[in-house]
């Protein structure tokens, strides 16, 4: 990074850059998620199945996120783990109005969590108990206890409940992330 | 793949000024010596934030640059490079992420998981940015299979028809692409490319009607429909008329039409187009087809004409290379254009040059030979191997036109001999030598003697043991054989294992042949028995003890004659022998013998053919074989199981006319002691199923039916076999017979709508044409190299000499052909070629009679005023064969 970027920085015109992965099963609301962070005219109306990933950009208000939009279909999950060193916080999209495959949400966490690449991090995981609009949906603190979130110690983390179509909860679980990030970052350059 | 090099090309325009600036530097190639693993280490650069455009753009260069000079990288490594590299998606650098899409389609064969780019690509392909749009569809295509690409046909769908030229075109050629694996998904994209061959660019009008005819090329009808239709209606893309033309031109070809037709009025009103592309692809279609008249050509050749004179090098190129082509099927047509080739000869350009003054060499007569081959050798050493190739084989077709002239091209094939040169051009002016030996028995010592020189410093092994077969052939039958000995021995102290073998046999042949160079090749064979290498020791060991015993019939049996079973047939036979372990010994006469001559007798083509070349040797390779997959065929039937060896098989014989109801043909199967009729049938009747075909044959004169095998069922045009087997007769000398012969079997007439037979059938018959067996069936031919020694081995016992009068035929040449035909032997030592202005001649002809009975032929043949007198003299190990083979003439 050349001096200009850093002064930049330093003076708060540019924003900091952090890369962002984005995971979850499939139809959880992924690509949605993003999808409400982009400008306007750059949204996509129709959200199709994602096959393998797709990079987003988007800013929250003080970092530029570079979110890894990863595929949830079955076949295509073990390929998370190619983008998870490089990544500087997880956001994890929970359907909460589907109970029958939360346990398997909870399989791909844990798997998730004993990565090596991720296992001795105290990276930031953002849980999205997405699709609280439903009748049918659980609470944020139900879906945490079934998820087993209370045994997940050695990493920040934070759950909050949201709907992907018209944004509710999302901003804020975003804000909860960009502190954390900025808290790491902080505490990395001491 | 000219996609990815117009791809590559912009992407060598990036990089073009970095590069000529370290060339500048005396830096040369910045990605000489690059190490595979360093590069695939600093790929692991993409995985840092943020990307530094620059950098990776740089090492994923060295990566594609890496991959493209042919380096294997296993899969893991590939795997890990290109997750890194997907990384790189990040980045909106443009030369970046085009550098990205070509790496994609690098990598897509050799990594794993390549499908998690596709909804990165699938988001380029249909996004804003322009230059991102085509090259993610050639990638999105590239790591797509069958079974994904439902999921991207609607989004292929739409780019085809895009109106952005680049995008259409990228998804035209990607659906081709494609439709290799996906006929089917592609096929469905039909009124797509439909749409897009009404595009005003002119390269969506060309790859959408390549993509159309892809689609279509199988179904014949549709394709004609296509070319009808577009060439009515005016294509704006000379590229896509030129597409239109080769599409026609196979159309013809396949139909075997000649002019007339409406695809040849076509090509005809093409030549009239206004783009010179167009013009020169209709010439060249119309000069190239098989059935032209004089008249088709004359507008064809006289556009190649002017293009000779044209002021662009290219067309120059194009028109008198395509001349070059078919100066030999057409000599007068190019004769015409001589005056325009004549000033090429001293065209600046040395291809154009050196193409005219071969093709003026094909067409040439005699007396220019001298002047051009001067003027050629002016520049011999400017021009390129494949150009120099061209010469040799315009001097090929030389040496046979002129054999006077062989003095001066012999000494011109010596000379380029000498000059350096590749495998290729070496291989080509040795064949040409070799050829003219065989045919110009003139040019034999000359020959002989430059390609004895050529092997002194030949670093060719293939060469050198082709050469040193030829000398051990040839040179013990000129006058001074001695002279050839120095030569060849000087391999056996010099060369590698391969030719210092090739040269034992051939000095052992000369021994064999010349009685006066016995003792001193016996020292020389002695002294290579000490040789380092098995095989030269065990070859000499072989040929000083077959020498040794001074035996006529042992030499020529073993070193001038060889043997002269099939391979496969020798494996087969002694794998059966150690599987069933028998006191009696290995008996070589039951071995299928080689069926060889189909391949003496390969014509060699007129260059224009080059590109058929390949498929004629594999043509030839299954002839060889042929025989051995008839006696596999019959050997599956447990009624034929039993006969013994296959001895020969004929050729196919059409027994009814080919436009029949029920097409047949039959072929004749010998064997020790019995005939088996094979029947290909063929039904072309759709309404009909014929069950329980057999054929009846009547016999007589000692023939005796023994077994029919009928054929279960032949439905509408499938062919089946019906066998039958007949046993030949006790008296050795009646070999020959007519047979009348009737289809006979049981009918079910078919539901014209359904297709399904009647349950009920009922019996029919169907007169064919007589069956004939000929002396000719009962004998194999056999190539004996060198036919006086075999003569000498068989003796005079069984010999019998009969003098006859040929009326019916007029020239030597008919008469050898009809003997050759009758006796169906194999004429030896090129003896069935008569030198020009002879009167008489003498014919040698030798072979295996059924039996395994040598038999050997020759016929004094002299012409007179009232035909052909011939003097027959046969020669065989066994009297009743000698008595057929004279009376079969008669």
């Amino acid at each position: 990074m050349g001096f200009f970027d850093t002064l930049a920085q330093w003076l708060g015109v540019k924003k900091r850059e952090v890369n962002v992965l984005v995971v979850g099963l499939d139809n959880s609301g992924k690509s949605t998620i993003i999808n409400h962070f982009k400008p306007n005219d750059a949204k996509n109306h129709d959200i199709v199945p994602t096959v393998g990933f797709n990079v987003e950009r988007f800013k929250s208000k003080s970092l530029a996120f570079t979110a890894f939009d990863m595929s949830g279909q079955g076949r295509y999950r073990n390929l998370w783990e190619h983008y998870y060193r490089e990544c500087h916080g997880i956001i994890f999209v929970i359907d909460s109005s589907d109970k029958l495959r939360m346990v398997v949400a909870k399989d791909e966490l844990d798997a998730l969590l004993q990565h090596p690449d991720l296992k001795n991090r105290r990276i930031p995981i953002l849980f999205f108990a997405n699709k609280m609009d439903l009748r049918e949906s659980v609470s944020s603190v139900k879906c945490s206890s079934l998820m087993g979130l209370e045994n997940l110690r050695d990493k920040p983390w934070h759950i909050c409940a949201s709907n992907a179509v018209t944004g509710e909860g999302l901003s804020e679980g975003v804000d909860w992330l960009t502190d954390q990030i900025k808290d790491l970052i902080v505490s990395r350059k001491k | 793949m000219k996609y990815s090099k117009s791809l590559l090309s912009t992407w060598e325009i990036h990089h073009r000024p970095r590069i000529a600036i370290l060339q500048r530097a005396g830096g040369g190639n910045p990605f000489n010596n690059l190490e595979k693993s360093t590069v695939l280490q600093e790929a692991r650069t993409f995985n840092d934030t943020p990307i530094n455009p620059r950098k990776c753009g740089q090492i994923l260069t060295k990566l594609l640059y890496v991959i493209n000079q042919g380096e294997a990288i296993g899969s893991l490594e590939a795997t890990e490079a290109f997750f890194a590299m997907t990384k790189l998606f990040q980045s909106k650098d443009p030369i970046l992420r085009r550098l990205v899409y070509l790496g994609i389609k690098e990598m897509s064969k050799i990594a794993q998981d390549v499908i998690i780019v596709t909804s990165s690509l699938m988001k380029d392909m249909t996004g804003k940015e322009e230059q991102f749009r085509g090259p993610a569809i050639r990638a999105l295509c590239s790591i797509t299979d069958t079974s994904m690409l439902q999921s991207i046909e609607r989004h292929m769908k739409q780019a085809i028809v895009d109106k952005v030229p680049a995008v259409s075109s990228a998804a035209l050629v990607s659906s081709l692409h494609l439709s290799k694996n996906s006929q089917e998904v592609v096929k469905r994209w039909v009124n797509e490319a439909q749409e897009a061959v009404n595009s005003d660019n002119i390269m969506v009008q060309y790859h959408a009607l390549g993509l159309l005819y892809h689609i279509r090329r199988s179904d014949k009808l549709a394709v004609t429909k296509l070319v009808s239709k577009f060439s009515k209606h005016t294509l704006k893309s000379p590229y896509a008329y030129c597409l239109l033309i080769r599409i026609a031109t196979k159309l013809i070809e396949e139909e075997n039409a000649g002019s007339g037709t409406p695809m040849f009025d076509f090509i005809e009103s093409c030549l009239r187009h206004k783009s010179e592309m167009v013009i020169y692809e209709a010439a060249q279609a119309i000069v190239q087809l098989k059935n032209t008249t004089a008249k088709d050509l004359a507008p064809a050749v006289s556009v190649l004409q002017l293009f000779c004179s044209s002021p662009k090098p290219t067309l120059r190129f194009a028109a008198v290379r395509t001349l070059n082509k078919v100066a030999m099927k057409h000599p007068a047509a190019v004769t015409a254009c001589n005056l325009d080739l004549e000033n090429l000869i001293t065209d600046v350009n040395r291809s154009i040059a050196t193409l005219a003054i071969t093709t003026l060499l094909k067409t040439g007569n005699e007396s220019s030979v001298d002047r051009l081959m001067k003027q050629i050798s002016s520049f011999m050493s400017e021009i390129s191997d494949e150009f120099k190739i061209v010469v040799v084989q315009a001097i090929r077709a030389l040496c046979a036109k002129f054999p006077r002239k062989h003095n001066v091209l012999m000494t011109f094939l010596a000379s380029m001999l000498r000059d350096e040169g590749g495998f290729e051009y070496k291989k080509e002016i040795v064949d040409c030598i070799i050829a003219t030996i065989e045919e110009n028995p003139e040019a034999k010592e000359a020959g002989l003697a430059h390609l004895c020189e050529f092997i002194e410093d030949c670093e060719h092994t293939v060469l050198a043991t082709k050469i040193l077969h030829l000398l051990g052939r040839e040179g013990p039958r000129t006058p001074t054989p001695s002279k050839y000995i120095r030569f060849i021995y000087n391999r056996v102290i010099l060369e590698n294992a391969a030719v210092r073998a090739a040269a034992v046999s051939a000095i052992a042949k000369f021994g064999a042949h010349c009685e006066e160079l016995l003792n001193s090749c016996v020292v020389l064979l002695e002294r290579c028995q000490m040789d380092t290498d098995d095989e030269v020791r065990d070859r000499s060991t072989f040929y000083v003890n077959v020498l040794k015993q001074q035996q006529k019939a042992l030499s020529s049996a073993y070193i001038l004659n060889g043997l002269q079973v099939s391979v496969v047939g020798l494996e087969r036979a002694l794998h059966q022998y150690t599987l069933e372990p028998s006191e009696a010994p290995f008996d070589m006469k039951s071995v299928p013998l080689a069926t060889q001559p189909l391949v003496e007798q390969k014509v060699r083509e007129a260059p224009g053919g080059l590109g058929e070349t390949p498929s004629k040797v594999s043509a030839d390779k299954a002839a060889a074989t042929r025989q051995d997959l008839y006696q596999e065929q019959l050997a599956a039937i447990p009624e034929l199981a039993n006969l013994g060896n296959l001895f020969k098989s004929s050729a196919p014989v059409e027994i009814t006319e080919s436009e029949t109801e029920y097409y047949v043909q039959c072929i004749k199967h010998m064997f020790r002691n019995y005939i088996v009729f094979q029947f290909d049938c063929t039904n072309t009747l759709d309404d009909q199923v014929l069950e329980r075909v057999t054929v009846d044959m009547e016999a007589g004169e000692g023939f005796e039916v023994v077994k029919q095998v009928a054929c279960a069922s032949l439905p509408y045009n499938k062919p089946g076999s019906t066998y039958t087997l007949m046993r030949l007769p006790e008296e050795p000398t009646s070999v020959t017979g007519t047979f009348p012969c009737t289809l006979k079997f049981v009918v079910r007439d078919c539901d014209p709508t359904t297709g399904e037979p009647d349950d009920e059938g009922y019996e029919d018959e169907y007169v064919l044409e007589d069956v004939e067996v000929t002396v000719a069936d009962h004998v194999q031919k056999v190539l004996k190299a060198n036919f006086a020694a075999s003569w000498e081995e068989v003796g005079p016992e069984n010999e019998l000499e009969d003098t006859y009068a040929l009326a019916t035929v007029n020239t030597l040449e008919d008469a050898i052909k009809n003997i050759t035909q009758y006796l169906g032997l194999q004429p030896c030592e090129r003896s069935d070629k008569v030198p020009e202005g002879k009167s008489s001649h003498t014919l040698y002809l030798s072979g295996i009679f059924r039996g395994g009975h040598d038999a050997l032929v020759r016929a004094k043949l002299a012409l007179d005023s009232s035909g052909v007198t011939m003097q027959l003299t046969v020669r065989s190990t066994d009297p009743s064969v000698s008595e057929i083979l004279a009376t079969a003439i008669a």
